[in-house]
């Protein structure tokens, strides 16, 4: 094992919670439909792709303003989120769960695939009028992509937080959730709360494909961060927006510390598959995650 | 007319229990296995051998999965993981050891039920979705390890190349004997999976997918089936697995990363749950699906497109094609493609006289 | 049931239109090209410009008669970088009587390779491939015809060893690179190299995909410290990377990229030419607009009444997929002098192609000298840096330290 320096750890452990809470964003829109719709959404990194490809060619192909290309994206992503609702999710109200995810990888291809033959091959970068250098902060530096991206996060974090505790449409949503036939007894409209809910992780997806590929560049590979969102929202609890960003921070955080460490000593790659191997403990562990509700079945 | 069920008498026990009782099965049984098994390798050209070649080896992964996802109910986005064991298990014994098929592949496919069987551990506590992410943890971890463990892998270059088969000192090069190689697997695991479903085993397995606590109830220990369904599943896969690296000539471990997981997710879906011809049909369809879309665009597109405008949109045309079917069978034909079959079947069993 | 019944008839009406799809008739005097592709899959940044210049080539060598007699069939077929695809792709082509086929993606070489032998078809890896296969007695039908792994390990390993003085000893270098097999490649290279020259080397490995390489770029440029980077990604990652190091700031003209870490798609992804000044490239075909074959393309493009496509401005892969190009069309040619016009096997490719030598293409080709013992040609690589907004070269054609390659070379044959 190599030395336990304190500026390097510091290092890992700042860019750890900044990429964490950049996780936290893509969670977040996964956690929204789970919590309203019971579905399982695997093309999240998808919406985020897709939402990317939109601003990018707002802006590089039309030649939009940034804040003119992130609002057209968002825009789009919640015209696709209503859309798609109709489409794909409606008929699946009430068939297995494996029927839904399917459902949902079906649509991950279309994107992908549709992506590129809507908007172009290449790769596209997104320009934020932020500035380029990195923010020494003395022991640490910050990248301001990343900044944005981390108060990007915790911003919704507290708007979510406070919508689903306080705000009408938000109670109304987590009672469709709790248990739609009482739901719909007591006089709310489900489908309108589904096509919410979706449209919802639309504009967060949106946000975050806006980040992401800013730091990244926008091509249909910007899917696979996609993938870190299982163990982000398992750790988090799959239904509770604040298990989505602190999910996202412990991973963000175990998976630079895990590189910075062990990579040397297993020759790379620890990234990949330290945080799956935590996501395997707490499945054994403890199933619904730190924050996410027990599942109780009833025979 | 043709599909009489009426005058046919059994006097045994045996002929009760056959897996084909009517005549008309049988005959189109025959006649199905003489002209795969006996005309194909003889007549068809290279290419259309090539081509079924590959179908033969999705074929024996997707009867595993549907074993494991079909009749036992439990989801898994493994499959391309549990095919890598068995591909490099079979790999490093050939290119170490030098053992012969027989041995190579059978080993493969043992190794890849035991790692089946690890990762079907979880399911004595997590069911449904979970077991799936599970699962997809188990093929990323997988696949990382077979990566970085140059024991395993073969050295830096994680591929291996792999020697044709041969058989009593003679060398299976020609497709159409790699075809006859294949087949034989392939007709091997259907006949098995076709028993399989029918035995105490079988029964047990949709028990376990069906109602599950009932059946722990009733003194079937679920958990056990459970990991023997895992253990078959994987089995199947590894096996799988082994014949792709024969076939290509090479181990390598980007040939079964998760895009792999997810085609054979769609092969049993499409072809429909727990049906031994649906995974059949499934295996054909998903595997013929970019081939097939590549000819269509060809033969149409070359009226309005350049060569190169048709190159750049057929791989992207083939996901959404590939991504909307999977949703358009979930929505209209839940049951799949072996669904459709039945329904042409049953159409034909009163014909022409259903009124 | 209404639904299945006409969507069952509409998936027969579609196969039977599918099945009625008629291949063009074979006309003689056609000599067939395999093309492959990545477009869609991790490299399809290099891909999508590529492969079009390869046909704009064989475009080109069609119009202007460089094959007396015979006309360049060159039909594509897209793998998406995997290895399944490309072996259907491979017998497809064969069937069409595919004498010569530019091969796409190291996995796929391996696994085509014995095929390649037995059906006597010869194949093209510039730049990536079976570093091994340099040697043309033990891969008589696989050509590098550019400087493979090992030798652009080596030529990265010279270039720093210029630019830090001269002297390498005692110096720190890293070595980045993507965790498959091609990005391991030139490992044992470097190491034997580390030994030969006395620095100390450490490898990063950025697991694929390739997108966040945070950790390895913190760990170089602030615990290492290192005193050159040399960088072998591809895909998404080279970008990603430049950023990274930008982020560190960590001077880029302290980082080397390998061929494919070095293009113009690259540069642009990681935000543009202003981000990334100062960063070196390794070519092995020219880069940049100056070349005569570039303005004949754009002549025969004006010709037809179109704009040249947009694709030439990225011009390291698109003058990559001219180099390739233009050696098969080269080697087709010698081929037909062997035959006199006859149409040309397999075998007269071959050799065609081992008498290619002083054939550069107005410079955009490096002095390659492909023999029956040398189907590398020599492991020429040309340096490039990011100056203002485009890529001025920093040394001439060069290639170093030949004899360890070839004793890595020998070493990973009898690992094959």
């Amino acid at each position: 094992m190599p030395e336990f320096e304190w500026q390097f750890t510091l290092v890992l452990l700042t860019n750890g919670v900044m990429i964490g809470l950049m996780y936290g964003l893509i969670a977040l829109g996964f956690v929204l439909i789970y919590k309203a719709t019971d579905a399982i959404n695997f093309a999240q990194g998808e919406f985020v792709m897709f939402a990317a490809f939109i601003a990018a060619s707002a802006a590089n192909a039309a030649g939009l303003s940034f804040w003119a290309s992130a609002g057209l994206a968002i825009l789009g992503m919640v015209v696709l989120g209503f859309g798609l609702e109709r489409v794909v999710l409606r008929p699946m109200i009430g068939r297995p769960v494996i029927a839904v995810v399917m459902a949902t990888i079906g649509l991950a291809a279309v994107l992908r695939g549709g992506a590129v033959l809507a908007f172009g091959a290449g790769v596209q970068a997104i320009e934020m009028p932020i500035p380029d250098e990195p923010i020494n902060l003395g022991l640490v530096l910050l990248s301001p992509v990343q900044l944005t991206g981390a108060a990007v996060s915790i911003v919704f974090l507290a708007v979510f937080t406070w919508f689903f505790l306080k705000s009408r449409v938000g109670i109304a949503m987590r009672a469709v959730a709790d248990g739609q036939q009482v739901a719909m007894a007591v006089g709310i409209d489900v489908r309108r709360y589904f096509a919410l809910a979706w449209a919802m992780a639309g504009i967060v997806s949106a946000l975050g494909g806006v980040v992401w590929g800013a730091m990244l560049g926008v091509d249909n590979q910007l899917a696979l961060v996609g993938l870190k969102v299982f163990p982000v929202v398992i750790l988090g609890g799959l239904d509770s927006v604040l298990g989505a960003v602190v999910g996202g921070l412990v991973v963000g955080v175990v998976e630079n510390v895990a590189a910075g460490y062990l990579d040397p000593v297993v020759g790379g790659g620890t990234k990949d598959f330290a945080p799956y191997v935590l996501m395997i403990l707490a499945l054994m562990i403890r199933p619904e995650g730190l924050f996410g509700r027990r599942r109780i079945e009833r025979v | 007319m043709f599909h009489r069920e009426a005058g046919v008498f059994k006097t045994s026990y045996a002929a009760d229990m056959a897996l084909y009782p009517l005549p008309i099965a049988r005959w189109a049984v025959a006649a199905c296995a003489g002209l795969f098994i006996a005309v194909a390798p003889l007549t068809f050209g290279e290419y259309y051998l090539s081509l079924l070649n590959l179908c033969l080896v999705a074929i024996v992964g997707a009867l595993g999965l549907n074993i494991l996802l079909g009749y036992t109910g439990q989801i898994s986005i493994g499959q391309g993981a549990f095919m890598s064991v068995g591909a490099y298990t079979a790999a490093n014994l050939i290119v170490r050891l030098g053992l012969p098929f027989w041995i190579t592949i059978p080993a493969g496919g043992l190794m890849a039920a035991l790692i089946g069987i690890l990762v079907g551990i979880p399911s004595l506590r997590i069911k449904g979705i979970y077991l799936a992410i599970a699962t997809l943890a188990a093929q990323l971890i997988i696949e990382w390890t077979i990566n970085h463990v140059h024991w395993i892998s073969g050295g830096i270059q994680a591929s291996i190349e792999i020697p044709r088969p041969s058989l009593f000192g003679h060398v299976l090069a020609s497709e159409a004997e790699i075809y006859v190689f294949l087949m034989c697997f392939a007709v091997l695991a259907i006949v098995a999976t076709l028993n399989l479903v029918r035995s105490r085993v079988g029964r047990a397995f949709i028990a376990v997918r069906d109602q599950d606590i009932a059946a722990e109830i009733i003194g079937i220990n679920i958990f056990g089936y459970k990991l023997y369904a895992f253990a078959i599943s994987s089995f199947y896969a590894g096996v799988a697995g082994a014949l792709e690296s024969y076939y290509l000539g090479i181990a390598n471990y980007e040939q079964f990363q998760l895009d792999v997981s997810i085609d054979y997710l769609a092969m049993v879906i499409i072809g429909g749950l727990g049906s031994v011809l649906g995974s059949i049909f499934g295996a054909v369809f998903v595997t013929l699906l970019p081939i097939a879309t590549r000819w269509a665009l060809e033969a149409s597109g070359g009226l309005f497109l350049t060569q190169a405008n048709l190159a750049d949109l057929v791989p992207h045309l083939r996901l959404v094609i590939f991504g909307g079917l999977i949703i358009f069978f979930l929505i209209v034909e839940p049951d799949g493609l072996a669904r459709l079959w039945r329904n042409i079947r049953n159409y034909f069993r009163l014909w022409p006289f259903s009124y | 049931m209404h639904i299945p019944t006409t969507a069952l008839a509409f998936m027969v009406g579609a196969a039977a239109w599918v099945g009625l799809a008629v291949t063009a008739p074979a006309q003689d005097k056609k000599i067939v090209i395999g093309v492959t592709c990545d477009r869609t899959g991790a490299t399809q940044i290099v891909g999508t410009v590529l492969c079009p210049a390869q046909h704009d080539y064989f475009d080109y060598a069609n119009a202007n008669h460089l094959l007396d007699g015979y006309t360049i069939d060159h039909q594509e077929i897209e793998t998406g970088y995997k290895v399944p695809p490309a072996v259907e792709a491979y017998q497809h082509q064969k069937q069409e009587g595919a004498i010569i086929m530019p091969i796409y993606g190291t996995p796929q070489t391996h696994a085509l390779n014995e095929r390649l032998e037995q059906d006597k078809i010869v194949a093209t890896t510039p730049g990536f491939g079976i570093a091994a296969s340099a040697d043309g007695q033990k891969y008589p039908y696989l050509f590098p015809i550019a400087a493979s792994y090992f030798s652009q390990g080596a030529a990265a390993v010279k270039f720093v060893k210029d630019q830090l003085g001269g002297s390498l000893k005692g110096k720190k270098i890293a070595y980045l690179y993507f965790d498959n097999p091609a990005g391991t490649e030139p490992i044992p290279v470097l190491k034997d190299l580390a030994d030969l020259e006395r620095f100390e080397l450490r490898t990063f490995a950025v697991p694929p995909p390739g997108v966040e390489l945070n950790a390895q770029v913190l760990d170089i440029t602030q615990r290492y410290k290192a005193d050159f980077v040399i960088s072998h990604l591809f895909g998404k990652s080279p970008s990603v990377s430049i950023k990274e190091f930008k982020a560190n700031g960590y001077p880029l003209t302290k980082v080397v990229g390998l061929v494919w870490a070095s293009g113009e798609a690259d540069i642009l992804a990681a935000g543009g030419w202003g981000v990334a000044q100062g960063y070196n490239t390794m070519q092995f075909a020219g880069a940049g607009d100056d070349y005569p074959i570039r303005q004949d393309i754009k002549e025969m493009y004006k010709k037809n009444g179109k704009e040249p496509p947009a694709g030439m401005e990225a011009t390291v892969y698109y003058n990559r997929g001219l180099f390739n190009a233009a050696i098969e069309v080269k080697a087709l040619s010698n081929a037909l002098e062997l035959t006199h016009g006859q149409m040309p096997t397999g075998t007269d490719v071959k050799n065609g192609m081992e008498q290619i030598h002083d054939f550069t293409l107005g410079g955009l080709v490096p002095p390659l000298q492909i023999t029956s013992e040398d189907h590398e040609g020599g492991g020429w690589v040309r340096i490039f840096r990011v100056k203002g907004n485009g890529f001025t070269p920093v040394t001439d054609w060069f290639n170093a330290y030949r004899d360890v390659v070839w004793q890595q070379v020998k070493a990973a044959e009898k690992t094959q």
